[in-house]
């Protein structure tokens, strides 16, 4: 678990969402209430999902190129709508007690990237696949370190 | 959960050599990098403890990357806010020959008004789950005096207890909120406090008083390297560490603090004199080390039977 509870607040407007996330460099981030828990989760493919649905879609083909023009003008539109209105308001968590296995099953299964991990309800940290694989490499080495002494 | 608060933090690089030449080439011989700040030391000191423990402030650039990184190494959370410019680099040169530290210290950027309301934004939403908060250190450009007084008054409305460890007017300012312990940084101001200079038993007393005046539960007082004021409701204590060989007394305010915010945690504050014992175990177990913090709950263990305490009144 990455212990790191940076966040937003649901009136947080849309411009300052990105602003966070690229200088915290992630691409995704929890939105919590005034009592630090987790009502939301906003990713870079959720803003761009919501600002041009068909944008992702046609991303393969040549058509991105004037679409990207559509994409930055709907950016600016929405800039300082506030990140509630684009967020997931479904969000899947896991505990802090809950193992590694079933942090991956989640993330794999539901195909997200990140987990906010709560204590009490409370946003405590976040998981990400890149994590989890970071972990079980070292596991791995560690592993071998002990046969081989 | 105990949060920290670090509104000018800093990496402090340390470049070792044996000797440093002034106006000419000089090869280091070791170079380390270590996050600074008097909150981000508490959290350091706090987390050998293995409590839960959050930083807060301000951080920027790369070198705010490196100490939010590295502070996750420690098993502390971060929720900084991330500001444009970088944070802050302080260089200290340590010539091993002539036994010399040089400081060079950054101002560090100036911290605007959005960034700012931001931070108190993370700040409020952190209270929730915290039950101490430490408000520790020098502040950044821009920031107002009374930051440290408009942060108290947010903690005190969650029924989060504070710790208040600054010095000169952001000091006093925050005195007004009645934080729950205050420790004027004594080194910072020159050992003056509310203009008044400290040079003796007598005067930390009368310092201390004028806390408590504030409607501060706890009073403390370094007027010397080895010895503290404590002054509570209760009582005034003389805290002395004895049969110990100080080494390096940078660090020590902070692991005070650290110690206070442990021990008033997790005791009943009846019991003053053991919080009290521990939190100077704390200041002098980092004292005996070159590296101004200690690394073991051991170290600080070792050094509880080192602290007489002497109630005064």
């Amino acid at each position: 678990m990455l212990k790191s509870t940076t966040s937003v607040s649901p009136d947080c407007r849309l411009e300052e969402v990105i602003e966070v996330m690229a200088i915290h460099r992630i691409n995704g981030i929890p939105v919590v209430n005034e009592e630090q828990k987790v009502i939301g989760f906003i990713s870079q493919h959720d803003i761009i999902k919501a600002i041009l649905p068909n944008y992702l879609g046609i991303i393969n083909s040549s058509t991105f190129i004037t679409e990207f023009i559509q994409l930055s003008k709907k950016l600016k539109e929405y800039a300082n709508h506030k990140v509630e209105e684009f967020m997931k308001k479904s969000v899947i968590t896991v505990n802090e007690d809950d193992n590694e296995v079933m942090a991956a099953d989640l993330l794999i299964r539901n195909k997200i990237h990140h987990l906010p991990v709560l204590r009490n309800g409370y946003l405590v940290g976040i998981v990400t696949l890149r994590d989890l694989l970071k972990a079980m490499i070292e596991e791995e080495d560690n592993y071998e370190e002990e046969k081989t002494q | 959960m105990i949060t920290t608060v670090t509104l000018n933090p800093a990496l402090d690089v340390m470049m070792e050599l044996n000797n440093l030449l002034p106006n000419q080439y000089n090869a280091v011989d070791k170079v380390s990098k270590i996050p600074g700040g008097k909150g981000i030391n508490i959290a350091k000191a706090i987390a050998v403890f293995g409590l839960d423990t959050m930083a807060l402030g301000f951080l920027g650039g790369h070198a705010g990357h490196f100490i939010a990184e590295n502070l996750r190494g420690y098993g502390i959370t971060t929720n900084f806010w991330h500001i444009e410019k970088e944070t802050r680099t302080n260089v200290i040169i340590i010539e091993h020959d002539n036994k010399i530290h040089t400081l060079l210290s950054d101002p560090g950027p100036a911290i605007s008004q959005r960034d700012l309301e931001r931070f108190k934004s993370i700040f409020s939403r952190v209270m929730s789950q915290t039950r101490m908060v430490t408000l520790s250190g020098s502040l950044p450009k821009d920031v107002p005096d009374d930051i440290y007084y408009q942060l108290i008054k947010i903690a005190q409305k969650k029924n989060v207890q504070t710790i208040l460890d600054a010095h000169g007017v952001p000091f006093e300012r925050g005195l007004e909120a009645s934080p729950y312990l205050a420790k004027p940084d004594l080194r910072a101001s020159n050992n003056r406090v509310f203009n008044k200079q400290i040079d003796s038993q007598e005067n930390a007393i009368k310092i201390a008083h004028e806390i408590l005046d504030r409607d501060v539960q706890i009073a403390v007082i370094s007027y010397q390297d080895t010895k503290d004021i404590i002054a509570t409701t209760e009582g005034i204590w003389l805290a002395e560490s004895v049969n110990q060989q100080v080494i390096n007394i940078i660090g020590t305010a902070e692991a005070i603090i650290a110690g206070f915010a442990i021990k008033l945690v997790e005791e009943n504050p009846e019991n003053i004199v053991e919080i009290i014992k521990f939190a100077m175990a704390c200041g002098l177990a980092s004292a005996l080390t070159d590296d101004e913090e200690f690394h073991t709950k051991e170290d600080v263990v070792k050094c509880i039977n080192c602290i007489k305490i002497t109630k005064l009144k």
